[in-house]
């Protein structure tokens, strides 16, 4: 699920920014340290929407590095369990299949992929039905819903299913060509 | 309006599957056997399919029950979906206010009683009631949940699935597929010893024995599908009643200031018939019906009346006998119209009309209307002769006609000769032109009628 929120973040600057440009340099820096993080509590940072506020600095001593702290508004992605989400597939072997919805890994295994799919080795693993009309294989699309996540402070990673109503394959690569 | 008795009958059966062994005790009440009123749920969920809205003291008192106990019960029902519940404060005014709705509505159900209600003081009363579209929604809920636990179960649908390493018994999770993921081949590898891992099934199994005793596993799935097998057994009634009232408008009571709105007015009349009346042209709203005999009466002879009209079909001997003969006149001619025989004829009928409205003043032109007309009224009415006869063999001694009726008719007949003498244009005469050779029709079947009911 997506969240705007404000974060706070404390950045530290080197002094040859300090000059008219200060704040900019602030605000591209700290672009480029959050966004595509991960936080356990709140998800992947997907983009930094706005800088609310930028506090007074602190030099530190010894270093000549000052601390701003930053609130920003940003945009977040966390899964939470029982989510639907729509992923493509990085990996298929006989245990299960990966897939990918953004930052986040899922893993369907096995037992989780329909009863009538059947794992078929090769140059291009895949789970196909018995009249082969439905086929996951790598980047194959498709809809899952989240039974578990596990949220680790820096990572975020998720078991999924496709034995559902409504769920499974929305688009395979060899169709689509 | 809709009729009560399909979901009554499950309410009772809902009741009785999954409101059986329920036990409202009270927090402080010994758990002796002496307290023990499982079943009363079922009790107390009957009696409500016999009333409508009901103040919470009458009910507790026609069932012999203590109205805390009974409050229990009924507070339970309604965080279960299954009672709409109402609280006021009310004098003893408003409290007879009720007891006038309820006797409009039940008779069947308890004496309303009327003591204690003396006193001017305002007193919070509850009133509850079944909210019948609620409880085929909850019924059909719970037991599709029910299904779905056992069938996930089954299924080992939403579960994490766990993965060992044969040779050093290390446990893994699905969460650790990543770091299991080999390479080299399809399978799951140890972190330790590069074993290939294998899964392990059924988390209940696990759950229960720890590490999965085959044995143990498989008693669970048997205990498993038994239980679905159960379910679909024992709730086969339920499942069938459900099915049954699915597409029926289930019925609503509305709230209570609404149904007794609606069941005063309904009273206030006096008649019961004229109750019912009201209680019909109200429509959907009006639905309270009194108690379920005669609502189901009432309700099956609507359904006959409407068979009769669609199926086309003459023999509706049953309206015969209510309706007087010379409403079945108007009432054949009616449905021949319905059925389509007539309907052409009348359209000419109207088209003439407006042709005469065009060349009013050429009475040539009108005269071989009159004339066609004529020809054609004469034709129809043998063919309405020919249908009569066939359906007097029908309803032969069925049939009264009495006097004063055929007074009526005469009556109605002069009255509509006065019209036509009264607005004596020729559009008029044409159109009445009509009702005259009906009528003399009529008068011809009348006389024959009536020897024949005389023989
Ligand atoms: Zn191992």
């Amino acid at each position: 699920m997506f969240f705007h929120i404000v974060l706070e973040r404390n950045m530290q600057l080197h002094p040859r920014h300090f000059g008219p440009h200060l704040r900019d340099k602030l605000v591209s820096k700290l672009i480029k340290d959050v966004e595509g993080t991960c936080s356990g509590r709140h998800g992947f940072v997907v983009a930094i929407t706005g800088v609310e506020d930028i506090g007074k600095g602190l030099i530190r001593e010894g270093t000549g590095y000052v601390t701003f702290p930053v609130k920003y508004q940003c945009v977040v992605f966390r899964p939470f369990k029982g989510e639907i989400l729509e992923a493509v597939v990085t990996m298929v072997n006989k245990m299960g299949f990966f897939a990918e919805a953004g930052p986040v890994q899922i893993f369907v295994s096995n037992h989780l992929i329909p009863d009538d799919m059947e794992f078929q080795s090769g140059d291009v693993p895949n789970y196909t039905t018995s009249d082969g009309s439905v086929k996951i294989q790598k980047e194959s699309e498709v809809r899952l819903k989240i039974i578990g996540t596990r949220v680790d402070a820096t990572e975020i990673f998720c078991i999924g299913t496709i034995k559902d109503d409504f769920l499974g394959v929305i688009s395979d690569p060899g169709a689509a060509v | 309006m809709a009729s009560i008795e399909p979901f009554n009958r499950l309410v009772r059966l809902a009741a009785r599957a999954f409101y059986d062994d329920i036990s409202m005790k009270g927090d402080n009440q010994p758990k002796t056997s002496r307290g023990d009123n499982r079943g009363m749920a079922v009790v107390v969920l009957d009696a409500l399919t016999r009333r409508q809205w009901v103040r919470e003291e009458d009910l507790a008192k026609a069932l012999k029950l203590h109205s805390k106990q009974l409050r229990r019960i009924l507070r339970f029902f309604e965080e279960e979906k299954l009672v709409t519940r109402d609280h006021r404060k009310e004098s003893a005014k408003g409290a007879k206010a009720h007891n006038v709705a309820a006797a409009a509505v039940a008779s069947d159900g308890p004496p309303v009683t009327k003591e204690g209600e003396e006193k001017i003081k305002m007193h919070t009363h509850s009133y509850c009631c079944l909210d019948y579209a609620q409880i085929c929604d909850v019924v059909r809920y719970r037991i599709h949940r029910m299904k779905k636990k056992l069938k996930d179960e089954l299924d080992s649908r939403n579960t994490i699935q766990h993965y060992i390493c044969p040779s050093c018994n290390k446990r893994y999770s699905a969460f650790d597929a990543l770091q299991l993921v080999s390479y080299t081949d399809e399978y799951f590898h140890c972190e330790t010893c590069n074993g290939e891992l294998v899964a392990e099934s059924d988390k209940l199994a696990s759950e229960e024995m720890g590490d999965g005793d085959d044995n143990v596993r498989k008693r669970r799935r048997e205990k498993l599908k038994d239980m679905q097998q159960r379910i679909e057994e024992q709730l086969k009634p339920l499942v069938a009643q459900l099915e049954r009232v699915k597409n029926l408008p289930a019925p609503e009571f509305g709230s209570l200031q609404t149904w007794e709105r609606a069941n005063i007015g309904a009273f206030a009349h006096g008649d019961p018939s004229v109750a019912d009346s009201s209680r019909n042209s109200q429509g959907q709203y009006g639905t309270p019906m009194p108690y379920m005999g005669e609502t189901k009466v009432e309700v099956e002879m609507l359904g006959d009346g409407v068979k009769e009209e669609g199926t086309e079909s003459g023999k509706n001997g049953s309206e015969l006998k209510v309706l007087p003969p010379w409403m079945i006149k108007d009432g054949m001619n009616l449905t021949k119209e319905q059925r389509g025989e007539t309907s052409k004829a009348s359209k000419l009928d109207e088209k003439s009309e407006a042709k005469d409205d065009k060349k009013q003043d050429s009475k040539d032109d009108q005269i071989i209307q009159e004339e066609y007309i004529k020809a054609y009224y004469e034709a129809l009415r043998k063919k309405q002769e020919e249908e009569e006869a066939k359906r007097r063999m029908q309803q032969e001694g069925e049939t009264i006609v009495s006097d004063s009726q055929s007074e009526r008719q005469v009556g109605k007949k002069y009255k509509r000769e006065d019209e036509d003498e009264g607005n004596a244009t020729e559009q008029y005469k044409l159109a009445d032109l009509n009702a005259e050779a009906q009528e003399s029709g009529d008068d011809e079947d009348d006389y024959v009628w009536e020897e024949g009911s005389v023989e």
